[in-house]
């Protein structure tokens, strides 16, 4: 519901290749983990050959269509593959301070917190496509659920 | 330029030509597409797994938008287990990704000589080597095909070893584990070896009426929220259910014997969820997340729904709960329909009861009632078509005909498609309906759930009688199933979620046709809707009728007509199934 939220609400129009947000699905071990922009620490997106990126006041990155010449390069550069890209690269703009995405949640698994500095450092080096990286990510920080699991945890305990 | 805005594949898996054509016109989509499809194609008379039938694959032009839990394919084929019409839904992510690949429908037709996996990426379309997948259970092919391809984001429908091995009851999986899985679709995927769909499509679906569009979505949220069974929904999807059919005296324990299962708490929704649930899980774009993801000591899987868990439990007289949960996650890595399986083992468990069978006719396995051994051992002989596996494969109706006519009087099939997890007796309308619809034994069809609702105000207002609000009456039951067939068939036409539509009650014609509307930008009228359901049930009927069907063949089971529920609270009832359907056909206006 987040990805058709975010895509239905900037473009009118629905599919995951326009979302902000994305959902990295493991089916065969049941984990599924929504991943939009954290405005990371490190914040390897800015690494943009025309400039064409910027800070925003609540921590966004704000894309300048006019100077993006649309190679790409920031959605590679992101660890966990948080930046979409459809014709342009496509950030969450947090829209305008009340997500989307947080409003139609209905598992109240998303948050907007602001002041709190995530580092992705240990996902730097991460290879792959976007996707991958995605997957890579939800994997990694499903582990203390999943170990929680085999030692007997259940949803309501 | 079709104003649905996609295409229809023609994949020949003889000559490995495809073809594009536009979008079936005729119809409202999904289900509606495939059955005018199969009629107007297929021969009468035809082998359902030689070449010339035809696998139809759709969704609809509400699939993949905003409208909510609108997400499912309809899978359609003459069934090799009924040699009727044969279809089913699954949900899922795939639907949605199939129209964002521009595709509309897919129909294969003919079959391969080696074993092939269809590839969509948008407009990159072609088949594929699938050899190395030979053998691989649905979970492991559809993982081997995300790393081998490495796109996590693709989706994957896929047979098991049972759609391989033309298991009359196989299903086509998407993510895993959300099944078309009645009538035997996979046994038909198989028969053409075509082991897997893969696909991908980033081409977004846009409202032509944006703000008419945009409040039929919020309607539909609306009274979804507003539901009074949301939250347990939420909580215990389609296995919050055993509690009340107990309470109405329809559990099928022990194969029908009984209606009263002595050890309902350990089988029950709030031990599955207590013990063995992990994590709620969706489908796309449904705020009620019914799905649930399992984990046990044997095996994790995304499961039970309600028809496993009984299946597995009541129905078998097994009080194992951990176990059931673990063979729902069996039968569905490889590929067989629960339901059928689970009427497969409780049959062939009463039958051993009764003295018909010994464990000597069934390979040596211990048959009794709830046995470990059965549970374990007998999916995977179905699957591989191995020892009484290869019999029992066939279905019950087949396979009853080799154990004799006592054996045959247990069988609670219609058409050949086996029956649910619940008593028809002690609740008519669902009786009526696995007597009459198309696809034969099903409950699914269309659900007639205001009869278990006791809401006279909603079965007025939907069916015009009251009394057809009521479990045990006979009165409406012809009106309120012929509403519900609609409603199933606008549902699987529209592609949403039946949990949605047809159990919570919260689309009706006036909504769907909004948001059709407000989607196509073209006036599409709630008349129009209820019109077209009209025109492809006749549609249904006609070609099943062309099948060989008769109106003998529109019943239940003797042991429903004329024995008594033995037990429990609807103890002493039977179901008049003759003027039920009598009534039916009243109201549809055949003779």
């Amino acid at each position: 519901m987040c990805e058709v939220a975010c895509s239905a609400g900037h473009f009118g129009a629905v599919s995951p290749a326009l979302a902000r947000i994305r959902v990295a699905k493991m089916d065969e071990t049941g984990i599924d983990l929504a991943i939009a922009c954290f405005s990371c620490k490190e914040k390897p997106c800015l690494e943009c050959p025309t400039e064409a990126l910027s800070v925003g006041d609540r921590g966004e990155i704000v894309l300048d269509s006019d100077y993006c010449d649309a190679c790409g390069l920031c959605a590679e550069a992101c660890p966990v593959g948080a930046v979409g890209f459809y014709e342009e690269p496509l950030f969450c703009d947090l829209c305008d301070g009340d997500p989307n995405c947080v409003k139609v949640c209905p598992s109240e698994a998303l948050t907007y917190e602001t002041g709190k500095e995530v580092s992705l450092a240990p996902f730097l080096e991460v290879g792959g496509t976007p996707s991958q990286r995605r997957v890579h990510f939800a994997g990694v920080m499903a582990e203390p659920l999943r170990k929680g699991w085999a030692e007997g945890r259940r949803v309501d305990s | 330029m079709s104003i649905y805005q996609g295409s229809s594949l023609r994949v020949d898996l003889s000559t490995q030509e495809i073809s594009r054509g536009s979008t079936p016109e005729n119809g409202i989509g999904g289900r509606t597409w495939n059955s005018v499809t199969l009629l107007r194609e297929l021969d009468a008379g035809i082998d359902p797994l030689g070449p010339e039938n035809l696998l139809c694959i759709s969704v609809g032009p509400l699939t993949g938008t905003e409208f909510a839990a609108t997400c499912r394919i309809i899978a359609s084929a003459k069934s090799p287990l009924t040699g009727i019409l044969g279809d089913s839904g699954a949900r899922g992510f795939f639907g949605p990704e199939m129209r964002w690949a521009g595709v509309d429908q897919i129909v294969f037709s003919g079959a391969s000589e080696e074993w092939k996996y269809l590839y969509i990426d948008n407009d990159q379309i072609e088949l594929r080597d699938a050899s190395h997948l030979v053998g691989l259970d649905i979970t492991d092919a559809t993982v081997q095909l995300i790393d081998e391809l490495g796109d996590p984001d693709l989706q994957v429908a896929a047979i098991g070893p049972a759609g391989e091995n033309m298991v009359k009851y196989a299903i086509i999986s998407c993510n895993l584990a959300r099944a078309c899985g009645r009538t035997g679709m996979g046994a038909v995927m198989g028969s053409k070896k075509l082991k897997a769909i893969v696909v991908r499509g980033t081409k977004p679906t846009r409202p032509a009426d944006p703000d008419r569009f945009q409040k039929a979505c919020s309607d539909l949220i609306a009274n979804i929220e507003a539901h009074r069974q949301f939250r347990s929904r939420q909580l215990y999807g389609t296995t919050r259910i055993m509690d009340a059919l107990a309470d109405y005296g329809v559990l099928p324990a022990y194969h029908y014997r009984s209606a009263v299962f002595e050890d309902l708490e350990k089988v029950s929704s709030d031990a599955l969820r207590r013990d063995h649930v992990v994590k709620g899980k969706a489908c796309y774009n449904c705020n009620v997340y019914c799905s649930r993801y399992n984990y046990t000591s044997y095996s994790e899987g995304e499961g039970p729904e309600y028809e496993a868990q009984a299946a597995f439990t009541v129905k078998v007289g097994g009080s194992d709960l951990e176990l059931a949960v673990h063979v729902s996650n069996m039968v569905n890595r490889l590929g067989l329909d629960c339901i059928s399986t689970g009427e497969v083992i409780a049959w062939l468990m009463e039958c051993r009861h009764e003295g018909i069978i010994s464990d000597d006719d069934c390979d040596g396995i211990d048959l009794s009632w709830g046995s470990k051994e059965a549970l374990l051992k007998l999916p995977e002989l179905i699957a591989h078509r191995q020892g009484i596996g290869d019999l029992l494969s066939e279905g019950t109706k087949r396979a009853a005909e080799k154990f004799g006519t006592e054996a045959k009087k247990l069988t609670a099939e219609v058409k050949g498609l086996e029956l649910f997890s619940a008593d028809p007796r002690g609740i008519k309308g669902y009786g009526l309906m696995n007597a009459v619809n198309s696809r034969g034994g099903d409950h699914y069809r269309g659900e007639p759930m205001i009869e278990l609702t006791g809401d006279e105000e909603l079965a007025m207002r939907r069916v015009g009688n009251p009394q057809a609000a009521h479990r045990l009456s006979e009165e409406g039951k012809g009106a309120l199933v012929n509403y519900a067939e609609h409603m199933g068939l606008l549902s699987d036409s529209m592609t949403i979620c039946k949990n949605i539509s047809c159990c919570m009650d919260v689309v009706d014609f006036d909504l769907a046709a909004d948001a059709y509307s407000g989607f196509l930008g073209k006036e599409i009228s709630k008349d129009d809707l209820w019109l077209a359901c009209s025109h492809v049930s006749q549609v249904e009927r006609d070609f099943n009728l062309r099948e060989g069907l008769k109106r003998e063949d529109d019943t239940l089971p003797d042991r429903f007509v004329n024995h008594p529920i033995p037990d429990g609270p609807a103890e002493g009832t039977t179901i008049n199934i003759h003027k039920l359907v009598d009534d039916y056909y009243e109201v549809k206006g055949w003779e």
